[in-house]
């Protein structure tokens, strides 16, 4: 039992986190969900591997390049440093590249943790997509490293039913590469997205991004930071928040920018939707400049749907519901559209779109 | 096809429409011309079912239905389109998407089978070239960075591919220069003009009516209608104004 060590709300870092829900969700006994992990793959070539419960669950996997191994990583976040032990490493040589690789987490209650890395040598292209879903809760750490020139494209989907998904993704950058990952929240658990990348190379490119949205009484939120400690790196955190109902999102991103990190390009854009006036959304940009060249613009704004386009679309003939659905979708787009690979994309949208038509 | 009796309507509490009475035939344009703040638009919205716009007394019939019954999108479903004075930008929804979303509601709403994405286009593409808009700008987003003119064009455009029975045309020629006029005169007729359809043409100036020629033409002044008359009443509230007219 690891909630003993959990942080504090009085941390200004985890004021807005729904620990109280990750506990709960901790304490549930394990049940089977009746979900079949193969319908959580997408239609696409390439590694499959499935975790029920943290451990790896070869009947529904084909690992392909990646490797299962014992991982005891150097981690002092508070949520990822539990997770250690077994767990998947992708590891590619110089100028490869893998089919995308398709990881889906299945939970049944109570606690699991997996750790993961990701190297890329120089030049090296992979596409990591993870599916969470079921009960419980479920704790993850990831190490990428990036070599010169390498791309990671990394998408992430939030489908558990109830419970608690925590990730930390802590990734260093390297001369001219790019590291891309977007979540989307459609799911109804709480969550938590830690996310510490590092442009440690000249030229880097460090996304982090996407679409938390909540209904009924759930939380999910966001705590992520670029560090820019090279020139020329560029970064963008587009993150959409809508919340319906009593729920509550909360998006914190922060971008920092070394005294020698000169010419950093950084954009940060955190919008809020609420669908209800019973709804929350907190937004906490943050730049910390100690360079004196740089482009860094931030905007954070939250508010409702506009009533006038409501109306237009209805008068075309419209219904409400769908109208409402419409411009909620266009809102969450900005931040799927990120998404470099258009399966993987539509396959985000699709997942949108039916929680646009539970919670509406 | 448009009965409109004795119609009161307010806005936060303060009443506009006063006792409006007005009813509009098959085949016939009517204009409705009047001053600043006379209710001119507001009619255009109670009529639309604009949230906000209160019916406080009177009764509207369209098609035989009770208009005031039905919900905006039915209304649209029915026959009814509003044109916007000041037509609404919605960012991140095309054109294209907006529009086949619209027609296809509309479509289902009265059991018809929904047009496939190529078979939209088809209907699309063919109204936007008749009205000189580039079809690329059906895959914009709605309005989004459009000018004036660009903006009525679309709802033109819109109007051409929803076919409606019946038009609300608020200020539709505002904004227009004088080409634009003529092409968005010649779409409302090319559209509209048909036994089975009738329009109601907001306006505050004689100008669109060189282009549609209005079979009645109608004084609001006060939130009521004050005279009625035929095409010539227009050219003489042109030249003597409405105090004179309406007085």
């Amino acid at each position: 039992m690891t909630l003993a060590t959990l942080p504090s709300p009085r941390d200004e870092a985890w004021r807005w986190a729904d620990l109280d829900s990750l506990r709960t969700a901790a304490q549930t006994p394990q049940q089977s969900t009746g979900i079949d992990p193969a319908s959580l793959f997408l239609d696409l070539p390439g590694p499959r591997l499935t975790f029920i419960d943290g451990a790896f669950e070869p009947a529904h996997s084909r690992p392909g390049a990646v490797q299962l191994t014992r991982l005891d990583m150097n981690a002092s976040h508070p949520l990822g440093a539990l997770a250690q032990g077994e767990g998947w490493v992708l590891k590619l040589d110089a100028r490869t590249a893998t089919d995308p690789v398709q990881i889906v987490h299945l939970a049944t209650g109570g606690e699991n943790h997996l750790p993961a890395r990701i190297d890329l040598a120089e030049d090296g292209v992979a596409t990591v997509i993870e599916s969470y879903a079921g009960r419980g809760w479920s704790n993850r750490l990831l190490h990428a490293s990036l070599g010169k020139g390498a791309r990671l494209m990394r998408a992430v989907r939030l489908l558990q039913d109830q419970g608690f998904v925590s990730i930390r993704d802590e990734a260093s950058i390297g001369e001219a590469a790019s590291y891309v990952a977007t979540f989307l929240g459609a799911g109804q658990s709480g969550s938590r997205i830690d996310g510490f990348l590092r442009c440690d190379g000249v030229g880097a490119f460090a996304e982090m991004g996407g679409a938390l949205l909540t209904r009924g009484e759930q939380r999910q939120e966001c705590a992520v930071a670029v560090h820019h400690a090279a020139p020329e790196g560029t970064s963008r955190q587009v993150w959409r928040a809508v919340a319906a109902d009593a729920s509550t999102v909360s998006l914190a991103a922060r971008a920092e920018v070394a005294r020698h990190a000169q010419k950093t390009d950084g954009e940060q854009s955190l919008r809020g939707l609420l669908l209800k006036r019973t709804s929350t959304v907190n937004l906490k940009p943050e730049l910390e400049i100690f360079a004196d060249d740089v482009k860094c613009a931030h905007g954070a704004t939250v508010g409702e749907l506009d009533r006038r386009a409501l109306f237009y679309m209805q008068s075309r003939g419209i219904p409400e519901a769908q109208a409402k659905a419409l411009l909620t979708h266009a809102f969450v787009a900005d931040a799927l559209d990120r998404i470099g690979d258009e399966a993987v994309g539509e396959a985000f949208k699709a997942d949108a779109d039916r929680w646009l038509e539970a919670a509406l | 096809m448009l009965q409109i009796n004795d119609l009161h309507a307010e806005i936060d509490g303060k009443p506009i429409l006063k006792g409006l009475t007005l009813t509009v035939n098959a085949g016939e344009v009517h204009a409705i011309m009047g001053p600043n703040g006379a209710g001119k638009s507001t009619l255009g919205y109670v009529l639309g079912g604009r949230p906000g716009y209160e019916v406080t007394g009177g009764s509207v019939t369209f098609a035989g239905q009770d208009l005031l019954d039905l919900a905006p999108h039915e209304r649209a479903a029915a026959g009814l389109f509003l044109g916007f004075q000041y037509p609404v930008e919605i960012p991140g929804v095309s054109n294209v998407q907006f529009l086949r979303e619209s027609l296809n509601s509309q479509r289902r709403a009265r059991d018809e089978a929904p047009l496939s994405g190529a078979e939209f286009l088809k209907l699309a593409r063919a109204q936007a070239a008749t009205l000189e808009m580039d079809a690329e700008m059906l895959k914009r987003p709605v309005n989004v960075g459009f000018s004036g003119g660009e903006k009525k064009r679309n709802e033109m455009v819109q109007m051409g591919i929803l076919n409606p029975r019946f038009a609300i045309l608020d200020e539709t020629d505002s904004g227009l220069d004088i080409d634009a006029l003529r092409i968005v005169g010649d779409g409302i007729n090319r559209i509209m003009r048909a036994p089975d359809k009738a329009v109601l043409l907001i306006t505050h100036y004689q100008r669109l009516l060189d282009y549609v020629k209005p079979d009645v033409v109608h004084v609001l002044a006060d939130g009521r209608i004050v005279k009625t008359g035929g095409p010539e009443l227009a050219l003489e509230l042109e030249r003597e104004g409405y105090a004179q007219v309406a007085a």
